[in-house]
């Protein structure tokens, strides 16, 4: 039971990364109708924040700073960052040809996220960056139960991941952004028409998705260590996966599909083998997408944003 | 008889025209003797961007190094072109194509990883140009399918079985992991260590992950407390790094051992871990110290893929030397053939290099090394 339950504790902490960007995907697809594939690439801008953050601080193991102030510090500035740089794109690659045909603005999308990698690449180089986070939290300042470890990097992820799904949840839900977000998302035209600043509505939709592609990169970099200019491309990809599977434009079902996606991948290599992980993950996202062509949620319109 | 005419016309501007190539190489000849230069081209191979840049930019210092030594002691005139493979085989093709239409170059050094020599083998085999890997370590390659590949570093069924054998004889597990990372490099390597293993009646735990896994939580939550030893014949440092950390995280108390791939001093530091290499430690070599020292004060740092790179571009850079010095222009046919005659009383790899018939150094051996607390590479004696 003890190892059902690590298994479930890993699940759902990279299930709430996954999600955390899948949402990125889906309100973009929301408001745009755009496959916004450059958004694993912000994930990546978010971890290298981080990383930078904690050098310039002086480093994993001669911090000169508290813990808790440099995890502020790194959120903060990843998100503002990636959500800018989210905003940039928008303004830059987007809005151009946001009545051009959708195949445009999908294969500049394609651009984009070739063009952040090879900057990336430029900039910081090929080498691993490495978080050593462990030098600074501890893993034995988690919570032992039994022989269940949840370390205190996993607890921050899940409480931060659940308390930001959640956060979006309401802003989308009881605030006049979201309400223009959901107007802007069932008829962009007809919203206009309303008075409801489209451009602003858009910009803030990318700048919040785009944020929270940098907080999950630092999550990123913190449960996992490695950074380096490539690993947007596999979040990236399993987000698109989780924000398809949960019902594409819905904020639950990218949520539901990120935790889907971790738990299934974290209980098959638990309980099956690793050999088959990726096999039995997408054969499984094939059969749900069989039964439910739109996605788990994805009829819910009232979600869509 | 106006056949035989033609045939005796043509006989004669042949021994003409091969008395002017005899001439001109003599002055070859002499310039093996220092007076002209012997002018050739060579190419590397190796990952000089992308995940294991670290490793293929030591491999890339290390043959310009040896180049320019060589140079200077064979007063040669051999210049070097780079080709990025990225550890990628599909990128190696792109390079060897690119090299093999280059009708300058006449052998290579590398590719660094078996997967690649698996999709470049044939290309080199149709240009006939010679290629050493100073990192391949793949059984399968030299079973004669590449004629014209070499390698200056011992093979993984020499490797798997004698990483094998330390484990049963000196760690005593009774159950282990073994994970594969999907590559040619990995799954050969578990193909090699298994059986010896079973023979011995550990009970092994084979698992499999992407090379671009970087989250094992998963994985880690299946060792268990029985479970003593965890082989990662792996190529990424970095990830074996982060699997020593979520060992940690979750309180296991599994050792590492990891096969040459993950010998990265600066990436994989996990305490109490093992690694063999392919390479020594040429700093612990009396006779490398120039070159060591010459390498750190130019390079900075290096671990130990470096130094087979600089023993694989030597074997070219000699096998050009007696081509110019036997009178004749260096081509990739003899240059080949040269490089299969390649005899090296002794090495940088503190062995001598010769080639048996299939491109396999004879006599190869692997050497392990322990991690102690501080994170340093410590050899084993043995």
């Amino acid at each position: 039971m003890a190892f059902f339950f690590q298994e479930l504790v890993n699940g759902i902490t990279t299930g709430a990364l996954y999600s955390l960007v899948a949402l990125g995907f889906s309100m973009v697809y929301g408001v745009l109708r755009l496959l916004n594939f450059a958004h694993g690439d912000l994930y990546m801008i978010g971890a290298f924040v981080g990383y930078f953050v904690i050098q310039w601080f002086g480093g994993p193991s001669a911090l000169t700073i508290p813990v808790p102030l440099l995890l502020v510090i790194m959120f903060v500035l990843a998100a503002g960052l990636a959500g800018g740089l989210g905003v940039a794109i928008e303004r830059f690659a987007y809005r151009p040809l946001r009545d051009a045909p959708r195949i445009a603005p999908l294969i500049t999308a394609i651009g984009i996220s070739f063009f952040l990698e090879s900057s990336a690449l430029l900039l910081f180089g090929a080498q691993f960056r490495v978080y050593n986070t462990s030098d600074f939290m501890s893993f034995s300042s988690g919570i032992q139960i039994g022989s269940v470890s949840i370390d205190s990097v996993q607890i921050m992820v899940l409480v931060l991941g659940l308390a930001l799904m959640v956060g979006l949840r309401q802003l989308v839900s009881r605030t006049r952004l979201g309400k223009q977000m959901r107007a802007v998302a069932a008829d962009r035209e007809a919203a206009e028409m309303l008075g409801i600043n489209v451009n602003f509505t858009i910009v803030a939709t990318f700048f919040l998705g785009s944020a929270l592609a940098g907080v999950a990169g630092v999550m990123g970099g913190l449960l996992f260590n490695q950074v380096t200019a490539t690993i947007g491309f596999i979040v990236g990809l399993k987000a698109f996966t989780a924000a398809v599977v949960g019902g594409i434009g819905s904020l639950p079902g990218a949520m539901l599909g990120g935790l889907l996606i971790g738990l299934a991948e974290s209980f098959i290599t638990g309980y099956i083998s690793s050999t088959y992980t990726n096999l039995l993950v997408f054969a499984f996202l094939i059969v749900v997408m069989l039964v439910r062509p739109s996605g788990l949620l994805g009829q819910a319109q009232l979600q869509k944003v | 008889m106006k056949g035989s005419v033609i045939i005796a016309a043509t006989a004669i501007s042949a021994l003409a025209v091969a008395g002017c190539g005899s001439s001109g190489s003599s002055g070859s000849s002499a310039s093996g003797g220092g007076s002209t230069s012997c002018v050739a081209t060579i190419g590397m191979e190796g990952p000089l961007t992308g995940p294991v840049a670290v490793l293929g930019q030591e491999q890339l210092h290390f043959a310009q190094l040896a180049l320019s030594m060589d140079n200077q002691a064979n007063k040669t005139k051999i210049s070097l072109v780079q080709g990025d493979t990225q550890l990628n085989p599909a990128q190696a093709t792109t390079v060897t194509q690119q090299f093999t239409s280059n009708s300058k170059i006449v052998a290579v050094a590398g590719p660094a990883g078996s997967q690649e020599v698996e999709a470049v083998g044939p290309l080199f085999g149709r240009a006939g140009i010679a290629f050493i890997s100073g990192s391949a370590t793949n059984a399968t390659l030299t079973t004669g399918k590449y004629p014209t590949f070499f390698r200056v570093v011992s093979k993984d069924s020499v490797q798997g079985p004698q990483d094998a054998n330390y484990i049963v004889k000196n760690l005593h597990p009774k159950a282990l992991m073994i994970v594969d990372d999907q590559e040619a490099y990995s799954t050969g390597l578990v193909a090699a260590m298994t059986p010896v293993f079973t023979a011995a009646g550990v009970k092994v735990d084979h698992q499999s992950v992407s090379q671009k896994t970087t989250d094992f939580s998963s994985l880690v939550a299946k060792v268990t407390p029985a479970t003593t030893v965890v082989v990662l014949p792996w190529q990424v440092a970095s990830n074996a790094q982060q699997f020593g950390r979520n060992l940690a995280q979750q309180h296991k108390k599994a050792l590492i051992f990891g096969t040459d791939g993950l010998f990265s001093p600066s990436a994989f530091t996990i305490s109490s871990s093992y690694v063999s290499s392919f390479g020594p430690d040429i700093t612990a070599i009396s006779a490398d110290a120039a070159i060591a020292s010459a390498a750190k004060a130019k390079y900075g740092s290096f671990g130990t893929f470096g130094p087979p790179v600089f023993a694989a571009t030597h074997v070219i850079d000699e096998a050009i030397a007696s081509v110019c010095k036997s009178g004749q222009t260096p081509s990739r046919s003899n240059v080949l053939a040269a490089i299969k005659k390649t005899s090296e009383p002794t090495s940088i790899l503190g062995q001598p290099i010769s080639f048996d018939s299939s491109g396999d150094l004879v006599n190869g051996k692997f050497f392990l090394f322990k991690i102690n607390s501080a994170g340093k590479y410590q050899l084993i004696p043995g």
